[in-house]
């Protein structure tokens, strides 16, 4: 009976769901690569490669901080191309402009003392 | 020198010369610049903590959190498969401490907006100039009747929160016997971490495979379906726990027979040797004055997760009102805290915050003791909706368990805790 409802009320809000149009697309603000709009997006890299950069000890992933720039876009390019294996970085690196890839590159090559 | 020092060095010169401030007294420091308070120590307050001070150190920075040291939800589940211990999920405040945080060990009761005071379980009232709160879920017991008293609470356990009920339902697995019935009872999305449930699912798994192989697994999902990693978990499930683990979707509890150990269904009783009742949850208590979203959950601006309900009040981390595709996670809440305390320091010098804020939420579940799988997502700001949302393209789940993602789910522990604590 519970099967029932939950199958009709599935199908009803399929419908609805039909008849709308599709979701505009996102307006995404335009990206800031300002010192401190990269200083920003950089932090988010922290959870798995560490704060600042800098992998916690007993961590085994890449550390960022120090890394010349060019060597972090192309394996950054790589990964969103699909042109390098990976667990998970050719998702992320999905989410990033080119130009932001760059800057966050800079700002972790520039980075030589833990925060 | 960090980016913000630099630019704080011209916005604020004179204060930041005044040095570090860690007065004790009530009102804020005579020479710091401003005082911002932070309730809740966990993944999005710690975080917010050590980011104001390390960008401003200027700033007077106190941290109002009731436990001695942070409890990892994330990982909490291994407490449960016998595979990490309460210690390995324990990390100290200390590393807040020496970056000059103070530390305050008391839980804050309230928010007076008005005079700009955070009202303490035991101690004076703390002034601020911003406050974040930070206090996690809290429990809608009134959605379950018979759980609405501390005996009962304290018997049929959630272990959400991870502490002492973490290690409180590990006693109880282990003195169950073989042959024992776990039954894990899920709310409606959306709850806290909502992988979370399938993995401890695993986790006890795990250890009844390994030492209680009669012993069955129920998950009573109020949900039609698992919420996050779906086809990842049932194909764990089938690969690792053939047989031991029992998946009923649309199976909402309606009350719990604490006496009888069961979970009430609407239309029937499931009996538990060990009962673990995840109730539906909400903001933390102390922000509830500030909840505007389905009378559960608080309502803010993504650029500077100040309240949508008052001014001077920042709230993140699992309190919010999810944007579309974000979860209630760990790592949502340390991005959140990161956000709102270069928001907090851009706003205290006089500064715009950050118009176009870029997050990544990164949830691994441990499937076993060494297999893990992940689901992970990139969130931009959107202008017009003024919210955070998925780009595009980007994102998305491991193509099924593996060693490589176990290890990279601990590198992810390790890292994000400095994030938060060092």
């Amino acid at each position: 009976m519970r099967t029932r409802f939950a199958m009709l009320a599935a199908t009803l809000a399929g419908a609805a769901f039909a008849q709308q149009p599709a979701p505009p697309s996102p307006a995404f603000a335009a990206s800031n690569v300002t010192p401190k709009g990269v200083a920003s997006m950089a932090t988010a890299c922290a959870m798995c490669h560490g704060s600042g950069g800098m992998p916690a000890a007993g961590s085994t992933v890449a550390p960022l901080a120090g890394r010349p720039a060019q060597g972090t876009v192309d394996a950054m390019k790589a990964f969103k191309e699909g042109k390098r294996d990976a667990t998970i970085m050719h998702q992320i690196a999905k989410g990033y402009s080119d130009a932001e890839i760059a800057a966050i590159a800079a700002y972790f090559a520039a980075r030589k003392e833990a925060p | 020198m960090s980016f913000a020092r630099r630019s704080f060095l011209k916005a604020g010169g004179a204060a930041l010369a005044a040095g570090l401030a860690g007065c004790a007294s009530m009102a804020p420091a005579a020479k710091a610049k401003a005082r911002v308070v932070v309730i809740g120590g966990g993944y999005g307050g710690a975080t917010a903590a050590r980011y104001v001070k390390m960008l401003d150190p200027a700033i007077d920075v106190v941290l109002v959190e009731p436990n001695d040291a942070f409890v990892s939800c994330p990982l909490s589940n291994m407490v449960l498969g016998g595979f990490k211990s309460m210690a390995d999920i324990t990390r100290p405040y200390t590393g807040l401490e020496r970056r000059g945080v103070r530390v305050v060990r008391d839980m804050a009761t309230a928010i007076d907006v008005e005079r700009k005071q955070v009202r303490l379980e035991r101690g004076d009232a703390l002034a601020f100039d911003r406050v974040i709160l930070s206090p996690g879920v809290d429990f809608m017991w009134e959605a379950l009747p018979a759980m609405g008293n501390a005996a009962a609470q304290g018997e049929v356990l959630h272990a959400w929160k991870a502490g002492p009920q973490t290690a409180a339902l590990r006693r109880q697995l282990e003195a169950m016997p073989d042959g024992g019935i776990y039954v894990l009872s899920v709310p409606e999305a959306p709850y806290r971490c909502p992988p979370g449930p399938y993995e401890r699912a695993c986790q006890v798994a795990a250890y009844f495979k390994a030492r209680k192989p009669r012993s069955k697994v129920i998950l009573l999902d109020a949900n039609g379906d698992v919420t996050s990693k779906g086809p990842l978990f049932k194909r764990a499930w089938a690969d690792l726990y053939q047989g031991l683990i029992e998946y009923r979707p649309n199976s909402k509890a309606v009350d719990v027979d604490v006496r009888g150990r069961a979970v009430k269904l609407e239309f029937d009783d499931v009996k538990a040797d060990v009962l673990n009742v995840l109730p539906p949850m909400k903001a933390g208590n102390v922000a509830a004055p500030f909840i505007t979203a389905n009378k559960r959950w608080c309502e803010v601006d993504w650029l500077t997760y100040e309240s949508k309900a008052a001014k001077g009040v920042h709230i993140l981390g699992d309190s919010l009102q999810i944007a579309p595709a974000m979860p209630k996670s760990g790592s949502m809440a340390n991005a959140h805290g990161k956000v709102c305390a270069m928001a907090v320091v851009a706003l205290v010098n006089g500064e715009a915050p950050n118009a176009a804020p870029t997050i990544i939420n990164t949830c691994y579940s441990m499937v076993s003791d060494k297999h893990a799988m992940h689901v992970t997502s990139v969130h931009k700001y959107d202008e017009r909706d003024r919210t955070m949302k998925a780009v595009p393209g980007s994102g998305g789940v491991s193509p099924g368990m593996s060693e490589l993602e176990g290890t990279y789910t601990m590198n992810w522990a390790a890292n994000i805790w400095a994030d938060t604590l060092s």
